[in-house]
């Protein structure tokens, strides 16, 4: 074998050929360049045209972190709680209104002795996943299992006031007197005092029925968390499959109560985060989306193509800095109202924008009895906060300035946007970041924190969950106050209390509207703002509207499919199909 | 050949023990998983229960021991913890017990059992993928040696070869899904051929760098064998260049290529942590990062040993399929 080096032959023509196809390639990517496709301006799906609900599909949606449970005993979180009001059904829900409707049970209860005692008549043909009809007996043992101190749920506190109830938790009866099975079919609850607000803690999904036999055999095969891993209720979808912290996927149940038109599979990913979210959304991979990302909220705010498959509603939630009502200079009610006018709280709109509203009171904008005039609501005035300062006695500012605990960056930024408000009045802010856990164990005590961030998300939808519980006298402990601004005022005790046990509606939240006149007045809080959630769904789902009480209300989605692909160019003109 | 066979999986055991060895003791370097895993909410008694039930409360080489299933079992919450007779059981690598997750509170075989289908798949795919695409770009190339076709072909694997997954990744996800619409924006679908539709683009994307190399060295090899003795007698004798080549030239130019692509095996599934991430895709990448993130113990040591296997795995398949295609080669 011989192998002599050649050169190659100079070749002009092969080199212009080369020289041609070069700027060929440059020129078309140029023009791809120029011509690339736009991102989505709308949707890229609608559906098939059906006019009447149709059954069948898989319904996709995700959330931004991890599922914790699938046992509604355990799950106190927005997540868990959504997915377990597909799996399980309670005895009362909440219409789109936020007006309690019976579910399990056949109509709202009969209620007697003076607002203490409650009588339920269960559906007939409700059913388990397992296909067992459902008894009295089986709402009571589930009440029963809620209720132990073995079981430890974060729903006791909630259930308190059955007649009995705290003994049996305690270990000291084997049952809970105040829950009587009267038949097969009736139930009826003692309180041991009046409380209208027990319907509320009832609707819960605490309160959803579990299956005995079900839960008997997991528990003593895996332990107490294993239901939490293969529930079994009695709603609309039945459980599939979950892989931690990827997806839950339910089927639908053949034999619920209220036989509507549903997707034939739930898929609910978790750990998505907001951007991509986001983008699968707009791309089509996603049917529903719950607070998208920052730019992308903007841009479906002004997208004309979306306008009709997205709403923003205000979360049932508040948003505030709270001031020791016991620690100088707080406990001077002066100084507490000078906050509550000193803080421009337009400055939080302006930053979120769409994201957030103005706060004027304790109660959120959806949940009666708010009031956007009430006269004594908390809002940015210069003058009154300088006026309020000179009857406290300090009209030249504190000699010596504040320390507000902060839990985290948000905060950070929050505090930020209203230290020069503050100075304005001569109140110069210290900050004091903490972990979310020393936040809740110190700020739990008295006479520790000065000022804190802080913020209330409802259980249920009664003004009772806000007030009694942040701001009644009972609600300080040595140890784990939920009344972090340690305001005492025994005019509202008596309100809340005789509101409490009130069984007329009207009376009830005038009570309510004179307590939450009371509470903006005194300002334990300096009320700050309430979130504003957004959802976006596609044209092709049906019969999603945001929920005032829950967060992902699926129950009464359908699927027009097959869904048809439409080109982006349609919404060059504005028009939505 | 079953010698050779004995020995290499010999030798294979020992590099995996090794490399669980070194991870097992690392992880105790990197921090508490008891800590990561309950937050920083947890009380110091909730932390001390942890350790409790998971043995962690246990001299480091008692652990190491129960772990590999030489000592009892020191984690309280398995079933095993209680032998038969009421002495302590075993779970540990020898049981076949690869512990139970900390933070999926499952089996570690379950969460591996649902990840491996999903990285086989992908791996898979894009396996077929660099094959195709790569040889048939290298046989292309081979045969048009120096026009402009082989040029061409040469200057895309160069740049095939120079991008990595997390610059191509996010581009192709932004140009082929939230663009174009033709593809979903990651993660994994809902139902068997929704998993392959979603698979096709990372699968792409995988397959790049694999399909560049390929072609280059399927083009050198064909090159080189086409100029051997053999193939200039087939010539000679008047046989068809199609048949030539697909007979006599490819056979011989596939050898590296069987041994390139037992040793990219591991990679693939090793290589798809940064594909699996960009594209949101729950395989076994995916659950590395997720693992190591949150310190989930047993999930790392079985991702670390099941990576090691199929390094061994791969490079032992390469050197039986080099034997099995090249007679000339006998292994002992």
């Amino acid at each position: 074998m011989h192998s002599t080096p050649k050169t190659e032959p100079w070749r002009p023509a092969r080199w212009l050929a080369g020289s041609i196809a070069a700027l060929a390639a440059a020129l078309l990517l140029g023009w791809a360049i120029t011509h690339f496709p736009k991102a989505p301006i709308g949707p890229r799906y609608i559906g098939a045209g059906h006019s009447s609900p149709q059954s069948g599909g898989t319904l996709i949606f995700s959330a931004g972190s991890n599922i914790h449970t699938l046992d509604p005993h355990f799950a106190y979180d927005t997540l868990s709680t959504a997915a377990c009001r597909l799996i399980y059904d309670g005895l009362l829900d909440y219409d789109y209104d936020g007006n309690m409707i019976p579910s399990l049970a056949a109509e709202l209860p009969t209620v007697s002795d003076a607002g203490r005692a409650f009588r339920f008549k269960l559906r007939n043909g409700i059913k388990f996943h397992n296909g067992r009809e459902i008894t009295a007996h089986d709402i009571s043992w589930s009440l029963h299992r809620l209720l132990s101190e073995t079981t430890g749920s974060p729903g006791y506190p909630f259930y308190k006031s059955i007649l009995g109830a705290p003994s049996y938790h305690r270990g000291e009866a084997e049952r809970i007197e105040g829950i009587r099975v009267i038949d097969d079919k009736t139930i009826e609850f003692q309180l041991d005092e009046a409380d209208q607000t027990f319907l509320n803690a009832l609707a819960m999904p605490f309160a959803y029925p579990l299956a005995k036999e079900h839960v008997e055999k997991l528990e003593s095969a895996e332990g107490l968390d294993a239901v939490g891993r293969h529930p079994l209720g009695a709603g609309p979808f039945a459980f599939s499959r979950w892989e931690r912290g990827v997806q839950v996927e339910l089927h639908r149940f053949e034999e619920y109560w209220a036989p509507r038109a549903r997707a034939d599979r739930m898929v609910f990913l978790e750990n998505i985060s907001p951007d991509v979210a986001s983008a699968r959304f707009r791309n089509g991979d996603l049917d529903v989306i719950h607070r998208p990302s920052k730019v992308n909220r903007l841009f479906m705010r002004e997208s004309k193509a979306w306008a009709p498959y997205r709403a923003e509603v205000p979360s049932p939630s508040v948003y505030a800095i709270g001031l020791n009502c016991e620690l100088p200079p707080f406990d001077n009610v002066h100084v507490r109202r000078a906050v509550a006018f000193a803080i421009d709280r337009s400055k939080l709109e302006r930053l979120n924008p769409g994201e957030v509203l103005a706060a004027s009171q304790v109660l959120p904008p959806m949940l009666a009895p708010y009031d956007p005039e009430l006269p004594t609501r908390q809002r940015f005035d210069l003058e009154r906060a300088k006026e309020e300062m000179r009857l406290a006695g300090f009209p030249d500012g504190l000699s010596e300035p504040i320390t507000l605990w902060v839990r985290g960056e948000g905060d950070v930024r929050g505090a930020q946007l209203f230290q020069q408000d503050l100075k304005e009045i001569g109140i110069e802010i210290d900050l004091k970041m903490v972990s979310f856990a020393t936040y809740l164990k110190e700020t739990g005590k008295p006479r520790v924190a000065q000022a804190a961030f802080t913020g209330w998300h409802q259980d249920f939808p009664d003004p009772s969950n806000f007030m009694d519980i942040l701001f009644h006298s009972r609600s300080i402990h040595p140890v784990n106050s939920e009344n972090r601004s340690f305001y005492r005022n025994p005019t509202l005790d008596a309100i809340l209390d005789s509101a409490r046990a009130e069984v007329d509606r009207e009376k009830r939240l005038a009570l309510y509207a004179e307590a939450n006149a009371i509470l903006a007045d005194d300002a334990p809080w300096a009320f700050l703002s309430y979130a504003v959630d957004m959802f976006a769904w596609q044209p092709y789902v049906k019969g999603f509207r945001p929920h005032p009480v829950w967060l992902n209300e699926y129950r009464n989605v359908w699927l027009d499919l097959p869904r048809k692909r439409v080109s982006q160019v349609i919404y060059h003109e504005g028009a939505a199909p | 050949m079953m010698r050779f066979i004995v020995q290499r999986a010999l030798w294979g055991v020992l590099v995996v023990m090794s490399v669980v060895t070194l991870v097992f003791f690392l992880i105790f370097v990197a921090g508490d998983p008891a800590v990561t895993i309950l937050g920083p909410q947890a009380r110091a008694e909730q932390i001390a229960d942890f350790k409790a039930k998971k043995g962690l409360d246990r001299p480091v080489p008692e652990q190491f021991m129960s772990y590999l299933g030489v000592m009892p079992c020191i984690r309280k919450d398995s079933p095993k913890y209680l032998g038969p007779d009421g002495d302590r059981g075993f779970c540990g690598l020898l049981q076949g017990d690869l512990g139970e997750s900390y933070s999926h509170h499952e089996s570690v075989a379950n969460v591996i059992g649902y990840r491996l289908p999903r990285t086989l798949l992908l791996a898979s795919l894009a396996v077929l993928f660099e094959l195709v695409i790569g040889l048939t770009a290298g046989i292309i190339a081979a045969l048009r040696r120096n026009r402009w076709s082989d040029t061409a072909i040469m200057f895309a694997t160069f740049i095939g070869i120079s991008l990595p997954t997390y610059v191509t990744g996010p581009i192709a996800l932004l140009l082929f899904a939230f663009l174009l619409g033709w593809f979903p924006y990651g993660g994994y679908g809902v139902d068997p051929l929704d998993h392959i539709y979603h698979a096709l683009l990372p699968a792409l994307i995988l397959a790049i760098a694999g399909a560049a190399t390929y072609a280059r060295v399927m083009r050198g090899e064909l090159i080189e064998t086409l100029r051997h003795d053999h193939v200039r007698t087939a010539k000679a004798k008047g046989m068809p260049m199609r048949q030539v080549v697909l007979k006599h030239a490819i056979r011989n130019a596939l050898l590296p290529i069987a041994t390139l692509i037992g040793l990219s095996l591991p990679f693939l599934v090793g290589g798809a942590i940064i594909t699996e991430k960009i594209f949101a895709w729950p395989g076994l990448g995916l659950l590395t990062i997720e693992s190591i993130e949150s310190l989930d113990a047993p999930v790392i040591m079985a991702v670390v040993l099941m990576f090691g296997i199929a390094v061994q795995i791969g490079n032992l398949l390469a050197d039986i399929a080099v034997a099995a295609l090249d007679p000339r080669i006998r292994l002992d």
